[in-house]
């Protein structure tokens, strides 16, 4: 089926372009001559307070995405290096509040009684928080330590509730099921219950659900970036490249045009994908 | 005074040495006479950061206090050299010393009014003075706290009561005694400590929210933070007055304006706009101003700061001069220049002292070609030194694009020497407080210095005098304590010939970095555009380069 689909197909194309980069980094920045961090003063105009050389922000045969106005840093190793940074932080956030979603989720929902309570009340306390002001409020006042991991950590923290609450739901439907019954008269314990009988059927869910939020965290990170509390300098990351271009906009609009592009293919080919294997997957418990 | 206080006033940054460029003295420029009257408008990032002038103290703010505070000298109101040159202003001349140069005697001019009407008195001269030693108000210019005698326990007006040792024998008299005689005392009585305050008055925040006047322009209106409006001052007499020309009739300022905005309105210069001046523009308007028609609003020139990397000698392997010494041959100047913004808005620093400051020596101890670096040199130094393998650092740096991306360029022209500099970044509020704080400070920081009047006597004691190293609120960041270097400071400063000391200190420089205690990186440049219809301005050396508020008007006053 996703064969048929142009759409899909260009979006998983791109994906995987975008994740071959992440990937293989180091190798394509040897191939193209310029490292994440390496100075260019030759590329651009120090009396002009430092614009690129050439039309489109300095766009030639050896910076093929032009460079950054002041220092003259690669764009496109700059890219390829944000994408790591993208990539890595918005799979660990995805990873993280997968298990924290799922196995609280299903706790609340099986338990019942105070154990659901207690996780319930947790839910809609984070939920109910401004998320992105309490980010930056922690982000700001934590010391600068490894800024990735608490990237991810504080945007698991604030993200798990999103995907408890629907495991929840489906759980307590599934925990009044004939082969969760049947399971129960045949002498399984709860916890046995919980990870053999319920968790496989809930796979379409988790699979729909973490797809749909990965674009959501990429988009969190770049946010975070933007507003000066994400990876710190030197690291490449799309927002932070993004924030700086503001200022540039009129005399340099590649320096924002390119990363922008970046992060909203990105954002948009998993949206796209996303929903595709949403389709399916409804489709296929239609069937 | 710190360059931080400077940075953090959108105008403040500026002190020296500009002349304008494009067509001032032409009719058409920025330089073109003033009318008299119009509302000049002030648009700005950061307000003020105090009102009272025992409190601020940064280029910024000393350069409005000139509108509605005068002492007892002041700088001249003229571009270039002559901006910096001391002349009298409340008083008849510059001081008449006496005691060998230790007790320093002043009149007053006749006819000298604050706005109440009150007359200007010695008392009340000496008053605002004695305000700097109170501990809450008196954190500005340290300059009479450290020079006039003063019992130990002396603690301001408000709580120690009368000063006995600055005398006032008649209404228009005063007598300062020193701890020690001091050639220079002329320049001292232009600190804004130095500003009459009526006897009795001032206590607490009262000046921070309403100042008394004693010059051309008094408080109007004022939101901190928001807006602030100063009038004419009908008590001030032109008469008495040889330095202000103090053109329009009112002044109107705009604060907490997004820098981009600012560049933005400049640019536009639509409506009262015209009548608008503002502090350096931003790195990627530079591109933007390049036409005639606002190349001929634009004025720059160096600000008369120093912008260093201090390196903190106590800690290994910075204590090593050859390891400091590797590090000023290896920065690639042109690189963290071009993280300030490039050449228009710095020029490349080699020396310790800025061009600004009188007697400064321009050389370059650790030379390369245009400023790159000389990796190899420094590789060699290093290897002598048993460093061959390289070390890590640490690197403060304030909470700001400028300020992380000079830090990446220096972190970048390391890198090749294998030492690594980890950027330690520091939130602004709090950065001096941290980097001036023995305990807290790591092996490196990125900071500035401007000098309170151009003199080496104000630049190189306060930063490498080893005895001035305090726990807290330290200004020595490279905690540099040579006795060489201490005891030529106490030779300089016994010398009464001002001009023989400035010159002295052109050659400490030199003896100080041969020691490599900081690296000297850029002396930054204001570049600002001002509104079509502004008249008589000109950057004044004195305040940090910013336009001089008490010649600046409207061409045409009526629109």
């Amino acid at each position: 089926m996703l064969k048929k689909d142009k759409g899909a197909l260009a979006c998983l194309a791109f994906l995987a372009i975008v994740v071959l980069m992440a990937v293989a980094a180091p190798l394509i920045t040897k191939l193209s001559g310029w490292g994440p961090y390496q100075f260019d003063s030759a590329a651009t105009n120090s009396d002009l307070g430092g614009v690129p050389h050439g039309a489109l922000g300095g766009i030639s045969g050896s910076h093929w995405f032009g460079v950054e106005p002041q220092n003259g840093r690669d764009l496109f190793a700059r890219i390829v290096y944000g994408a790591r940074v993208s990539i890595t932080i918005s799979l660990s956030a995805t990873l993280l509040t997968g298990i924290l979603g799922v196995v609280l989720g299903m706790l609340a929902g099986f338990y019942r009684g105070w154990v659901d309570q207690v996780i319930s009340r947790l839910m809609d306390f984070l939920m109910a928080f401004p998320a992105l002001i309490f980010m930056i409020a922690i982000l700001s006042s934590l010391p600068a330590g490894n800024r990735p991991v608490l990237l991810v950590v504080v945007i698991s923290a604030f993200g798990w509730p999103y995907l408890a609450r629907v495991i929840r739901g489906q759980t307590m439907t599934l925990a009044n099921r004939e082969f969760v019954e049947a399971a129960r008269a045949s002498g399984a314990k709860g916890t046995q219950v919980v990870f053999r009988e319920i968790l496989p059927n809930l796979r379409g869910s988790i699979v729909v659900m973490t797809t749909l939020a990965i674009p959501g965290y990429i988009g969190t990170e770049a946010g975070l970036s933007f507003l000066g509390v994400g990876v710190s300098p030197p690291t490449a990351s799309w927002g932070q490249m993004i924030a700086s271009s503001v200022s540039w906009y009129s005399v340099d609009p590649m320096f924002f045009a390119i990363p922008g592009a970046f992060l909203f293919l990105t954002v948009l080919s998993l949206t796209v994908l996303g929903d595709k294997i949403r389709t399916m997957v409804d489709q296929g418990v239609a069937a | 005074m710190l360059v931080g206080l400077v940075a953090s006033t959108a105008l403040a940054l500026s002190a020296c040495g500009g002349g304008t460029t494009g067509s001032s003295g032409e009719s058409a420029g920025p330089g073109a006479k003033a009318a008299q009257g119009g509302t000049l408008q002030v648009l700005q990032n950061a307000a003020y950061s105090h009102l009272d002038p025992a409190r601020g103290f940064d280029g910024g703010v000393n350069n409005f206090y000139r509108l509605i505070y005068r002492t007892l000298t002041t700088q001249g109101a003229a571009p270039g050299a002559d901006g910096t040159k001391i002349v009298p202003d409340l008083a008849t001349d510059t001081g008449k010393p006496s005691d060998g140069g230790k007790t320093w005697t002043f009149t007053l001019k006749d006819g000298l009014f604050f706005e109440t009407g009150a007359p200007i008195t010695s008392a009340d001269v000496k008053w605002g003075v004695s305000r700097a030693w109170d501990p809450e108000i008196g954190i500005g210019s340290p300059y009479a706290k450290q020079l006039i005698e003063a019992p130990a326990s002396y603690q301001g007006p408000y709580k120690s009561g009368d000063l006995s040792t600055i005398a006032t024998p008649d209404a228009k008299t005063i007598v300062f005694h020193l701890k020690k005689p001091f050639a220079d005392f002329g320049s001292v009585v232009a600190q804004n400590t130095f500003t009459p305050v009526p006897k009795g008055q001032g206590a607490g925040n009262q000046l921070d929210s309403k100042p008394i006047s004693s010059g051309p322009y008094k408080l109007a209106e004022y939101k901190p933070g928001a807006s602030l409006k100063l009038v004419r001052n009908d008590k001030w007499d032109k008469k008495t007055d040889d330095v202000r020309t103090a053109n329009p009739e009112a002044f109107q300022w705009t604060f907490g304006l997004d820098p981009a905005t600012i560049d933005e309105r400049m640019i536009a210069g639509q409506g009262t706009d015209a009548d608008a001046i503002a502090g350096t523009i931003q790195a990627a308007s530079v591109a933007r101003i390049q036409t005639p028609q606002l190349k001929q609003r634009t004025m720059t020139g160096i600000n008369g700061c120093t912008t260093y990397m201090g390196l903190n000698t106590t800690k290994k392997p910075l204590d090593n001069v050859k390891v400091r010494q590797a590090i000023n041959l290896a920065i690639n100047k042109q690189t963290v220049r071009d993280a300030d913004g490039g050449s228009a808005l710095a020029e490349i620093g080699t020396s310790i002292q800025p061009p600004t400051v009188a007697g400064r020596v321009d050389y370059d101890p650790y030379p390369s070609p245009d400023h790159k670096g000389d990796v190899e040199g420094a590789r060699k130094l290093l290897t002598d030194a048993g460093f061959a393998s390289g070390f890590t650092m640490t690197l403060d740096t304030r909470a700001q694009p400028k300020m992380q991306a000079m830090a990446v360029a220096i972190q970048q022209a390391l890198e090749p020497l294998k030492i690594t500099v980890k950027i330690n970044t520091i939130d602004t509020a709090t950065y001096y407080e941290v980097i001036g704080t023995t305990s807290q400070q790591h092996d490196a920081a990125i900071t500035g210095w401007c000098p309170d009047w151009p003199s080496g006597a104000t630049f190189l004691p306060p930063l490498f005098d080893g005895r001035n190293i305090t726990t807290k609120g330290n200004t020595n960041l490279s905690q540099l304590n040579d006795a060489g270097v201490n005891a030529k400071i106490d030779e300089i400063s016994k010398l009464t010939d001002v001009q023989a000391a400035n010159a002295a200190y052109g050659e400490l420089d030199k003896q100080i970095m041969a020691l490599a205690p900081v690296v000297p990186l850029l002396y930054e440049k204001v570049l600002m555009l001002v509104g079509s219809n502004i008249g008589g301005a000109y950057l004044h050396d004195g305040f940090s380069g910013g336009i001089d508020l008490v010649s600046v008007g409207l061409k045409d006053a009526g629109k």
